[in-house]
């Protein structure tokens, strides 16, 4: 049995950044994930947002820890090479109502330290964004927030850890913990781990991994939202827009940074297996109409579903700051992190990995280089995506750094993520995964 | 740059193949052709059914369009032109540039896929779009798993309801109006086999994860299916020119519009030959 320091369970974007934290100590560390890929779960549908700050209540956890991630964001992209795009984001009123909350965000992110935020009229906001209505009425300008590819900057992240000494255990569920001389003795499908602390990033399972070995008094309430992707060549804004209607949150717009732009819904209840529903799918259309009247609906080449989990109390009351439950002194759960959760991860990982080390006497790891080198295919190598523009050299490289999947491969470099969704390139990586996974080249 | 031509062919197919021999019929000595996959035939190459000439299929075809191709003319093959610059400078994928006076565009379309349509539900594997699906039988040798269920009955639609029957899938064909849409002949290739035609529906929800299970057409009823395809539609490929056509290009073939029949891709790519030669004029 293999054994190790800290033992990190799920491999989404907060256990991969988790799990990087982990490595700047002189620690042992595995990461266990259940599904044969990372960022398969939660990660694998977000609305890409790196929050400025003005969403949460001063003091709380979540308005400090969004403030300081977002700050460094462009440090952390840059170690890590992955593309990251601070365009700033209008979030638009259409009347009294709205704009009362503009008001509202604008206080909130100023008592949280948030720079640059500025209420604007309609028409300045259409002096920023000329495709927004005639219908807005104001707007709340922040220049800080910006857009990140999740599945890129969880994998980075994790490719990071690796680098720095963390092991991975893939299709891995964890089926029983328990504690003898010390140790938490993890009992996976494919053997066990006895580690001196766990740090438990399940996602829709934390609770219940959890309650393998603890009570757990909080509970998660999935909610879902339906995504549209739209083909990069057609008229988009050039920030991010978070619309609020005279009844409450609408839809979110986010030039993404590959060129794409992304509409999301209002939560909305959650469909097992990501499904997408009719009602979430009209809805952003008929909000999307009204918000960019010149948006082209034909453009969309893609509609996905994804799950946000919420925590709640035993007595049915939301949690709105991040729960980081510590039912032992070497055990911590990352229970129904969400938004602004892709923006904090770092930081929450940070948070927890320095708790651990303190708890388990480990030095800093001297040796931990921060560097991670994105995929750089050499010129010259066929294109197997051509609407990605994705080569077969940056396929190889995918695979050969953990893509076992098609979806693996369009996660790690973008292939068959574009306007025929594959339908050309598809056949052609699925070879490939065959010939290095299975032909040993891997 | 290394290369420069008066004309220059993008795309290998029906039309780009008809125009680069028309160039060569004229006289013309300083053109070339560029195209991705290793060989020149396009689609042509993944038809097997007949329909093509005189019960010829997309690859006998092809095999006799080929013949009397000219071999001085130069064709860059395995070669993707990732971007035209308004100097009049194509990029090919390894960063190799050739210059032109005259473009000739004939990179063909592409599929409307699944996810671009108003369609809820799970996305498993077992979606693909009919012409991804012709490729994968015809060129490699794919066995797809029935039962399989193709939305909409156009050409591509027919035909490879058609395919599938041949390899005993069980097959249901769902038409959005009340009758097949494609060509008669495609659609009486169709007669006497098993086929379930549900016209007057759509696919309303995918089921299934991670691989399909079935759909819900609009009329209420689920189709147990593992294989899917859409057939809803083509779309011209003219992303390389995003800012519309500029004066120094002629489209040609189904980046120009989508044609029904060979015949006149061939000879949309005749005539834009005869227009490039207007315009070194």
């Amino acid at each position: 049995m293999k054994t190790v320091d800290v033992a990190v369970i799920g491999g989404g974007v907060l256990g991969c950044f988790a799990a990087r934290n982990l490595t700047r100590f002189r620690l042992d560390v595995v990461l266990i994930e259940a599904a044969e890929d990372l960022c398969t779960g939660v990660t694998r549908a977000n609305s890409a947002v790196v929050y400025p700050g003005c969403d949460n209540r001063p003091g709380s956890m979540k308005a400090a820890l969004t403030v300081r991630a977002n700050a460094s964001f462009d440090r952390l992209c840059g170690e890590l090479e992955v593309p990251f795009s601070r365009c700033g984001s209008l979030m638009t009123a259409y009347g009294p109502q709205g704009e009362a909350v503009l008001r509202k965000k604008l206080d909130q992110g100023q008592k949280n330290g948030v720079p640059g935020l500025r209420l604007l009229s309609g028409d300045e906001a259409r002096d920023r964004e000329p495709m927004l209505s005639r219908a807005v009425s104001a707007a709340l300008w922040a220049p800080t927030t910006g857009t990140v590819n999740p599945w890129q900057l969880g994998i980075a992240a994790f490719e990071s850890a690796k680098a720095n000494g963390c092991e991975t255990m893939l299709r891995a569920p964890v089926v029983s913990i328990a504690k003898a001389e010390g140790l938490y003795r993890i009992e996976t499908t494919r053997g066990e781990v006895a580690a001196r602390a766990v740090v438990n990033c399940g996602g829709l399972y934390a609770v219940q991994i959890q309650e393998l070995i603890y009570p757990s008094p909080v509970r998660l309430r999935l909610d879902g939202a339906d995504f549209l992707v739209f083909d990069p060549l057609t008229l988009r804004p050039g920030h991010i827009l978070f619309e609020e209607t005279e009844a409450g949150k609408g839809v979110t717009a986010v030039p993404c940074p590959e060129g794409n732009l992304l509409l999301d819904s209002p939560p909305r209840p959650y469909e097992p297996h990501f499904a997408t529903t009719r009602e979430g799918l009209d809805t952003i259309r008929a909000h999307g109409v009204r918000l960019l009247p010149d948006l082209d609906f034909g453009a969309v080449i893609r509609s996905f579903g994804g799950v946000r989990p919420n925590p709640e109390g035993v007595d049915g009351r939301d949690i709105r700051d991040f729960c980081i439950q510590r039912p032992a002194p070497t055990f911590w759960s990352l229970v129904g992190v969400k938004t602004p959760g892709l923006t904090c991860a770092n930081e929450l990982g940070a948070l927890v990995a320095g708790e651990c080390a303190a708890v388990l006497g480990a030095e800093r790891n001297e040796a931990f280089r921060p560097e991670r080198r994105a995929i750089h295919p050499a010129p010259g190598s066929p294109l197997v995506c051509r609407c990605e523009g994705v080569s077969r050299d940056a396929v190889i490289e995918a695979i050969r750094r953990g893509a076992v999947t098609v979806d693996g491969v369009k996660r790690r470099v973008g292939a068959g993520m574009g306007r025929c969704q594959g339908a050309r390139c598809a056949y052609e990586i699925e070879q490939l995964l065959k010939e290095c996974v299975h032909g040993g080249t891997v | 740059m290394a290369e420069r031509y008066d004309v220059l062919i993008v795309g290998g197919g029906g039309a780009g193949v008809a125009a680069a021999k028309a160039l060569w019929a004229a006289g013309c000595r300083s053109a070339a052709l560029v195209e991705e996959k290793p060989c020149l035939g396009g689609i042509l190459r993944q038809c097997v059914h007949p329909g093509f000439g005189p019960g010829l299929d997309g690859r006998a075809y092809a095999a006799g369009l080929l013949q009397d191709f000219p071999p001085e003319f130069p064709c860059y093959l395995g070669a993707t032109v990732t971007a035209l610059e308004p100097d009049r400078t194509a990029v090919l994928f390894d960063g190799r540039e050739i210059g032109f006076r005259v473009l000739i565009l004939a990179t063909g379309c592409r599929e409307i896929p699944f996810g671009a349509l108003h369609v809820v539900g799970t996305r498993p594997r077992g979606v693909f779009t009919a012409g991804q699906m012709q490729e994968m039988i015809n060129c490699h040798g794919f066995v797809p798993r029935g039962p399989a269920v193709i939305l909409g009955s156009g050409d591509i639609g027919l035909v490879m309801a058609w395919q599938l029957l041949r390899l005993d899938l069980s097959v249901t064909l769902v038409e959005q109006a009340d009758r097949m849409t494609g060509l008669l002949q495609n659609q009486e290739r169709l007669a006497g086999l098993p086929l379930r035609f549900v016209p007057d529906a759509t696919v309303r929800e995918i089921q299934g994860f991670p691989d399909l299970t079935g759909v819900v057409l609009s009329d209420g009823q689920t189709v147990p299916c593992r294989t899917l395809l859409s057939a809803v539609g083509l779309k011209p490929e003219r992303e390389l020119l995003p800012a519309g056509v500029p004066e120094w290009a002629v489209l040609a073939g189904n980046c120009s519009r989508i044609h029904p029949r060979i015949e006149s891709v061939l000879r949309e790519g005749e005539q834009a030959a005869g227009q490039a030669l207007m315009k070194l004029r």
